[in-house]
Formats: structure tokens, sequence, C-alpha cells
């Protein structure tokens, strides 16, 4: 061995996909862990064995330690692919697989999820999966590893719902599909989910919600009977939205995120409304009547603000759709100063202009944050050295960092979170402000 | 028994001018589908009759990259990791930045505890072209981003099924390195036991990272840690060897490279888990002249005192171990006695407790007459793989406790669901990775705590962990609540047919030709 010798420094360049612990897995996860969120569904990977108990290590877990039910982790069918199958081809296995699991595991729609092994032996997954025909409902989804991330997995999934499953229905009035919060990834998923149903609910909508629903399978087949589609994400769920569009000609309403505390929410509401052409003086008596009640509360909070932290720099680091909301309520609403924000979930170059806006423009504060779309977790760290935040929201990943390296107050709000346990905690709607703050303040507020 | 009929039971020689090591299931015959008596398995075993079957039914349950490999070499102090895979293979170890934090510093944990992982998150185009250009390019920026000591390459069924040039990338790279470059063969598809993966593991660490011994350490003992010891077992086993003069050299979790590099220079190998620490010892006797002994594991007080002495005669200390022995039972003994006289009184008619746990086939020759010691019984039990690396202490175990049942599957939830309902021990020993089977209306607790717990409760090696796991089991037997409210308030995942079948293994395929 010889003295190391200075390395062009353009990995960047050459290689983009070269990154310490992206906060995300492969399609195949993507799309294991979204069928896992739909309830009556049983996932049939046609993968190596290693394939699922990965994501449960590396997704359930890293989703504020969840366990993976009964269709998930170590329970999920697998045809666990070994060289023989790479030689002689992996269709007889799933067959066999496909098969014993309709016999042995409860469930409503078995999803085969394929990933990198019989995409590169070249497995005739669709001609397996057909044979089944009259005997179970069974789809299948083309996934490989190698293929993309836990977003596209996602869309893919809901993909294979729409193109293999899904019928024409009658539309119904007021009736909505709510998309874009993706299982798992987004941690908060199963309570914003919940949020955004109930919310709806007070003005007279319908939302499908598809996840955590039970008769998960029956709520796959109303999507056709939404009148709208909301996709609460920049970039998330806008492929499914435009698939639906296609096929079923629903039309869609796009937000940033999901909304977090009053001021989000109560114009999340008034959009819906003005879409879906809900009496104006219904959703105000209701905003009105939830806001009084939210800031009343809200007032409990304001000495541990105001002594504890007040206008605190603050960095965040997370996927989209977590820190565009919570930048947005704490600049907004509490008095946060937003130094850095730091997006790492790679949204396509269509969206980020509408993040940059919604972080600058729509940022009430004095000052508005750098915004760094950045997936390495090496270079996120080096992006937060030398500046003067006070408080820093963001992943497990940046816990110890913020602890050890740069002293400040820390929370985990987003993908990967180990180090909280989040059923259907979350910070959505009116009261998710006020939650926030109590998770948040619980780390810097001493005794008053 | 029957006399040995096999041509061989297991491969001794370890070739390290290979890139890798042979699969467990080429050098050891290993399987993990069996279910009969572990007396029917040992005279399959001795008479070449143990084959690998198929199943129909099969649940994901680990790989050799994905069974902890990944989470284990992370933890290795001062180097890097490059896994040269899809995105999907490394994300397990997204906890990299919490596994040891929760130690405090005061315990040994050191301030400046940092760790490191790239991937190259393999793509389309990779499998068309090829990318070991880029695998250097990433271990080069490895190198210039963390300066590490050592740069572990860990490989996947993707960059196995392209044919990737791994040696050659590597050899063409090291000149320019600084850190030594360690490929590990673990790619999914090359075998069905997740042991050829540790295997993989340490025959890279002999061929590239254990340096040819510079002095003889006489008072230095190897000990390869499992991710099912706790870090209290460390303290505990390093307080032992203390008292006899000894130091332990602790691979691979939460080692620093030099660790690795003087295993050479060590007195003698001792195991946890004899058949994880295998290869690693035989290559190290093999090399460098470092002897070793398999058994027994410094489980319970019997398996202690063994260890203690092996490592004695080993070391020159045999004196030492007996004084140690004595001092910690006249300390420990009046303890074991009180656990074991609770354990009588459970059952109101003076029957032994049952359990019934899932464990490494390591564990289960340790944990049995581990068992047996507290007055627990054990007549079945479930074990990941078989392979001959046990069979001479399989034997003995069978003549210790009597003979029991064995189920062996690789984490095979429906399978280990369906035993706990057919044989309803007392107590189930658990994971998270035997899916529903918690759900049930007798006892459940845990087969072992995690690396990271620094709990004094949480210990389960030697004699202060026998006392403490031996407590912690008669605290199970106080809580049922968790395991029948699920098990009454939610559904079942398997449908009601399957647990009226006496096998298992009633998937196992019948039609698909026998591998070895």
């Amino acid at each position: 061995m010889t003295e190391a010798e200075p390395v062009p420094q353009d990995i960047e360049i050459r290689y983009p996909e070269v990154v310490e612990a992206p906060r995300w897995t492969c399609s195949l996860g993507g799309a294991y862990i979204t069928s896992t969120g739909v309830y009556g569904v049983v996932p049939i990977l046609h993968a190596g064995a290693g394939c699922g108990i990965a994501q449960l290590l590396g997704v359930y877990y890293a989703a504020g330690e969840n366990a993976a039910g009964g269709q998930g982790g170590t329970s999920t069918p697998c045809s666990c692919l070994i060289e023989k199958h790479v030689i002689f081809g992996g269709e007889d296995k799933l067959r066999k697989l496909i098969d014993s699991t309709i016999q042995l595991m409860e469930g409503e729609l078995y999803v085969v999820i394929s990933g990198c092994v019989p995409a590169l032996i070249g497995d005739d997954v669709e001609s397996v999966v057909r044979e089944f025909k009259g005997k179970a409902d069974v789809i299948f989804v083309n996934t490989a590893g190698f293929k993309g991330n836990t977003f596209d997995g996602y869309e893919e999934f809901l993909g294979a719902v729409i193109d293999q499953y899904l019928e024409p229905r009658k539309k119904k009035k007021k009736v909505v599909n709510i998309l874009g919060v993706v299982p798992f990834q987004h941690v908060f998923w199963k309570g914003d989910l919940n949020i955004a149903k109930n919310l709806l609910a007070k003005i007279g909508v319908e939302a499908n919600i598809i996840f955590t629903q039970f008769e998960g399978v029956k709520k796959l087949k109303e999507i056709p009977e939404a009148e709208l589609n909301i996709v609460l994400s920049t970039w998330n769920g806008h492929k499914a939205a435009g698939k639906l569009k296609e096929k079923f000609d629903q039309d869609y309403l796009t937000f940033p995120s999901p909304p977090i505390g009053p001021k989000q929410t109560s114009e999340f509401l008034r959009s819906v409304a003005k879409k879906l052409k809900i009496s104006k003086k219904e959703v105000e008596r209701v905003i009105e009547e939830e806001e009084r009640h939210v800031y009343r509360f809200t007032e409990y909070l304001t000495d541990a603000i105001i002594i504890g932290l007040p206008h605190p720099y603050a960095a965040f680091v997370g996927d989209a759709n977590t820190v565009i909301g919570i930048t947005k309520y704490l600049a907004n609403e509490v008095g946060y100063l937003p130094e850095v924000v730091q997006i790492t979930d790679e949204p396509p170059e269509e969206a980020r202009e509408w993040i940059r806006r919604e972080l600058t423009e729509n940022i009430e504060s004095a000052i508005k944050p750098d915004i760094i779309f950045e997936k390495d977790t090496f270079r996120i760290r080096e992006n937060l050295r030398n500046r003067s935040f006070q408080v820093m929201l963001g992943t497990s990943l940046e816990k110890w960092p913020a602890a050890k390296e740069f002293g400040v107050a820390f929370l985990s709000v987003a993908f990967p979170m180990y180090d909280r346990v989040i059923v259907d905690r979350n910070y959505a709607g009116y009261r998710g402000g006020v939650a926030l703050l109590e998770d948040l303040l619980a780390k810097y507020v001493g005794p008053l | 028994m029957t006399k040995d009929q096999t041509p061989h039971l297991v491969n001794a020689e370890i070739h390290l001018g290979d890139a890798t090591c042979p699969n467990r299931e080429e050098r050891a015959h290993g399987i993990n589908v069996y279910y009969g008596k572990a007396s029917e398995l040992l005279r399959d075993a001795r008479s070449g009759n143990l084959k690998q079957v198929d199943r129909k039914f099969q649940q994901t349950s680990g790989c050799t990259l994905n069974f902890y490999l990944t989470v284990r070499v992370n933890t290795i102090r001062d180097a890097a990791i490059v896994y040269h895979a899809p995105v999907g293979c490394s994300c397990p170890s997204l906890g990299y930045r919490e596994l040891f934090q929760h130690i405090p510093t005061s315990m040994g944990m050191p301030e400046n505890y940092d760790l490191h992982w790239l991937t190259t998150s393999m793509n389309e185009k990779d499998m068309v072209y090829g990318s070991t250009d880029k695998l250097k390019a990433t271990v080069l920026e490895a190198q210039r981003r963390y300066d590490p000591k050592a740069i572990f390459i860990l490989t996947s069924c993707a960059s196995g099924i392209i044919g990737e040039d791994i040696e050659g990338a590597v050899n063409e790279i090291q000149p320019q390195v600084r850190a030594r470059i360690v490929p590990i063969h673990c790619e999914g598809i090359r075998s069905r036991l997740v042991q050829t993966g540790y295997d993989a593991f340490w025959h890279a660490v002999l061929k590239y990272l254990v340096k040819k011994p510079q002095k003889k350490q006489k008072d230095l003992v190897n000990v390869a840690s499992m991710l099912s010891y706790t870090w209290q077992d460390r303290l505990e086993i390093k307080r032992l060897l203390g008292k006899m003069g000894l130091r332990v050299n602790y691979v691979p979790e939460f080692a620093s490279v030099e660790q690795f590099e003087q295993l050479s220079e060590a007195a003698v190998t001792a195991p946890l888990c004899p058949t994880y620490t295998d290869y690693l010892s035989r290559g190290l006797e093999q090399e460098y002249g470092v002897p070793f002994f398999m058994y027994p594991s410094p489980m319970g007080f019997s398996g202690t005192d063994g260890w203690l002495r092996e490592i004695g005669k080993y070391t020159g200390k045999e004196k030492e171990a007996e004084a140690v022995i004595a001092e910690e039972h006249r300390k420990w003994d009046p303890k074991l006695k009180a656990i074991q006289e609770e354990f009588l009184h459970i059952k109101p008619n003076g029957e032994k407790v049952e359990v019934l746990g899932a464990l490494g086939q390591g564990r289960l020759l340790a944990q049995v007459p581990y068992f047996d010691e507290l007055g627990v019984k054990s007549s079945a039990a479930m074990c990941q793989d078989y392979d001959n690396l046990i069979i001479d202490e399989l034997e003995k175990v069978i003549q210790q406790v009597g003979d029991f049942d064995i189920l062996v599957n690789t984490f095979q939830a429906a399978e280990q669901t369906h035993i706990n309902r057919i044989l309803d021990p007392d107590m189930t020993l658990t994971c998270p990775f035997q899916g529903s089977a918690y759900k049930r209306l007798k006892g459940v607790t845990r087969v072992h705590a995690l690396r990271g717990d620094p709990n004094l409760w949480a210990q389960q090696s030697a004699y202060a962990g026998a006392v403490a796991y031996g407590n912690f089991l008669l605290q199970a037997f106080k809580s049922k609540s968790l395991q029948q409210t699920m098990k009454e308030k939610t559904a079942d995942n398997y449908k009601a047919w399957y647990f009226e079948q006496d096998n298992p293994l009633y998937f196992r395929d019948n039609d698909e030709p026998v591998v070895s």
C-alpha cells in the first residue's frame, strides 16, 4: 500500500447515485411496504430470501419502530430465490408459492412483487400470475430493486392496482381519494391520513384514504368512485393521479404536504371546499370553531416557547412532505427562524420550483432559509456546519451529530426514525401543531 | 449411535487463495428444512441421508447479506462500508448511528464513535454495462471522505448475477487507497443458509485484515461476539478473564480494525457461538497456529465453568481459572438455587415448565443444557439451520438432556406459529422473526436481549447472565396479558385448517428434486 493519492472529487457528477445512507429503500421495498398498508392485501415477494426481512429492519423499524403485522416482515411469503433458480428460472417456484399462499394465508388480494433476481433472469411473472385467474385475485408489480426507490415502488404498486384491478364505477359527489402519503416512508402516515379523513368529514366530504382501513381491498375497488383526487405531496402520488385521470377521468388537486397546524389546515379546507363547490359559510363556520379551540389550547404553550427558547434559528432535514409543512408551521405560527432546510428525498426537477416557493414566498419570517436538495448523509452533515441554528428537526441519522457535534436541541420528525415509537402520532390538522410543540418543547424546555 | 458413513462431515481446510469460502451446504452439509426427533436428525446426518429439500410455501427470512451481516460489519469502528448493490439491500444499515449510542461512555462507549457506509445504488444501466468503475470510484470516495483503516465491500445478488469482477477492481484500486479494502461475497442467492454469510465475512477478514503476528500475546483471548450478546455480557466476560490475568480481543462488533489485525497474536480463540466463530477459529489455527476450542459456550453455570477451564488450558492459567470458578460459584450458586427453587413451584403438580425457543444452532447447544440447569424442560427446539459442525456436540446434548423434537427452519413464521400452537409450551421464547407466534394463552418472552442493551438485567452470559436471564424467565411467568389480549382481539393471518395438520412442514415440496 502506498500513501493515498488525491482523488477526484467529482463523484457527484459521474455517479450521482453513489450516496451515504440514502433515506429510502428500493422499488421492491416501496411497493411491498405500500401493499402492507392496505388491509386485506397479501404481498408475495418473488425475490431473494433477504429482500423482505431487509425491509423489516430498514423500513418498518425505521418508521418509528413499527412491527410489520400479519402480512409483513417474516410473515410475508417469498420465493427465496437461490442460484439454481438463476440457472433454471424461478417461475415454477413462484407458481407453487402463489398456490400455497392462497391456501394458507387469509386475504382478498394477492400482490406478487418481484425483485432484482427475476428481472435479471427473465422470469415471466405475468404469465404465472395469469394462471390464477378465476382462483383468486392476484396481480403483480414489476419492480426490481435496481429500477428505482421507495417512491417509485409506491407509484408502481398503485399503478398495478389501477391497471390490473380497477374497473370503472359511477362517480359519487363529494367523495375524494387521498394520495401522496407513502406508508411507513412518511412516518406519520397512519395519523396524517386519518386526520385528513376526519377533517374532510367535517365539511361533508367523504375521503377514501385506502390505507389503514378495514376492507382495504374494497377501498381499492372504490377508488374510481371519487370525483376528485387530493394529492398531499409536491411529487408523490402524482403519477398515480395522472393515471387515474387518464383511465377514469378523475380531476386532481395537489397540496405541498399534509396540512400542519391551523393556518395550513384552514387553507386546505377552503381549497377543497372551493373545488367541490361546498358552501363557503358552512366551511367558515367549521374553521372558526376549530381555530378558536386550538389557539386557546396553544396559549398553554406560550410560556414554554417564550422562556424556553423564543424565535430560535432552526435547521430542518427530511423528505419534502414532512419538512415543508413543519417548517411553514414553525415559521408562520411559532416564530421560528428557519435557517436551512435540506430536502432529502430527491424530488424531480419539476417539483423543486414549487418546493422552493413554499419555503420562501410562503414563509412569513424575516429570514428565508437556504434550501438544499441533498440526499447524502455525509454532505447533509457538512451542510449543517458553520451555522447559527439552535434547534434541529431531522431524522435519527441527525440525532447524534445534533447532540455531539452541534450541541443543539433535536427532534426526529422524518424517516428514518429509530429513536421514536410512532403508531398514529402525527402533526397534521388543527391539533397537529400543538402536538409538534409538545414533542419539540420537551427537548429543550427545563423547569419554568 | 450409527457409525459415521458419510464421505466427510466437514471440509476442514480453508483456502484463503479463493475469493470466498465454500457455502455451509458444501462445507458441512448444512440444511434448513427438517422436523423430527433430534436423534433422527443426528442419525440421518451420520449416515449421510440428511438432504436439503424445498418448501412450496416459504417466507422471507434473511439471506447471507441481510441476516445481520450488514449490521455487524456496520459496527466496526474505524472502517467504512461500500454496498455494491441496489439501494434496498443496505436499508437495514439506516440504524447505524443508533446501534450503540445508548451505552454510556462510562461503560466504555467512545466519545467519537462514528460509522459510515455508502451504496453504489446499482441501477438498470449497471445491469447492462456493469459497474466496477463505479465501485472503484465509490471506494476512492470512501477513502477521501472518511480516511478509514478498512473499507469493506459487501456484494449483492445483482452484482453476483451480472458477474462483477470484484477482486479485479480491488486489486486495481488498492494501491491508490490507504485503507485496506476487504471484499465480502455475500450475494444473497449463493446459499440458503445465513451462516454462509458469516463464513464469507471471516474469510475476508482472514484473507485481507489479519496480519502476521509481530509478537505472540500470551494473555490475549480472541472472542467473537454475536448480536445476541449484550454490552453487559462483554463487560462480564472481560471481568472474568481479567481476574485470570487475561485480556479479551472482541471482534467484530464494536472492534477497531487493529483488533482484527491482531487476531493472529492471541493465545486462543474462544467461542461465544461455536458455529458463528468456527470459520475464523479454524482459519487462525491453520494460518497462524492460534489454537481454538468450539465448546462449551459461556452460557449457564457448567458451560461457563468449562469455558473458563478451556481458556485456562490454552493460556497456562488453569489454577487461576479454578480460583475464579470457585469464587464465582460462592457468589452466584445461592442465587441459582433460589431460581431453581422458584421454577419447581410454578406448576402445582411439581412438573417442570416447558419452554420452546427459536435459536441459532450454536445457541441451541448451549441453551438447552442451561435450561436443564435451571430446571426448565425443552422438549422441543427450533433452530435456524443445522450443519455437521455441531454433530458431535448435538449427540452429547441428547445424551445429557434426553431426546427432543427439532424444527429446523430459518425463521419460517407460519411453521413457528404452528409448532407453538401444537406443542403449546408453557413459555415460548420469541423474537420479531416469528411473526404472530406470540399470540397465545401461555407465556411469551424474548429469546435474548440485544447488543446495545447496557442493563444488568439483560445479561445472558457467564454466571451473572445465567442468573439474570433465569430471573427474567421467572418474571415472564408472571405476565400473560399482552399475548392473550392480542390473540383474542386481533385476526389470525393463517387459515384454521393449517393448525389441524400434525406437521408444521405441511408445505414440504416432495416433487422438487432433492438437492444436497
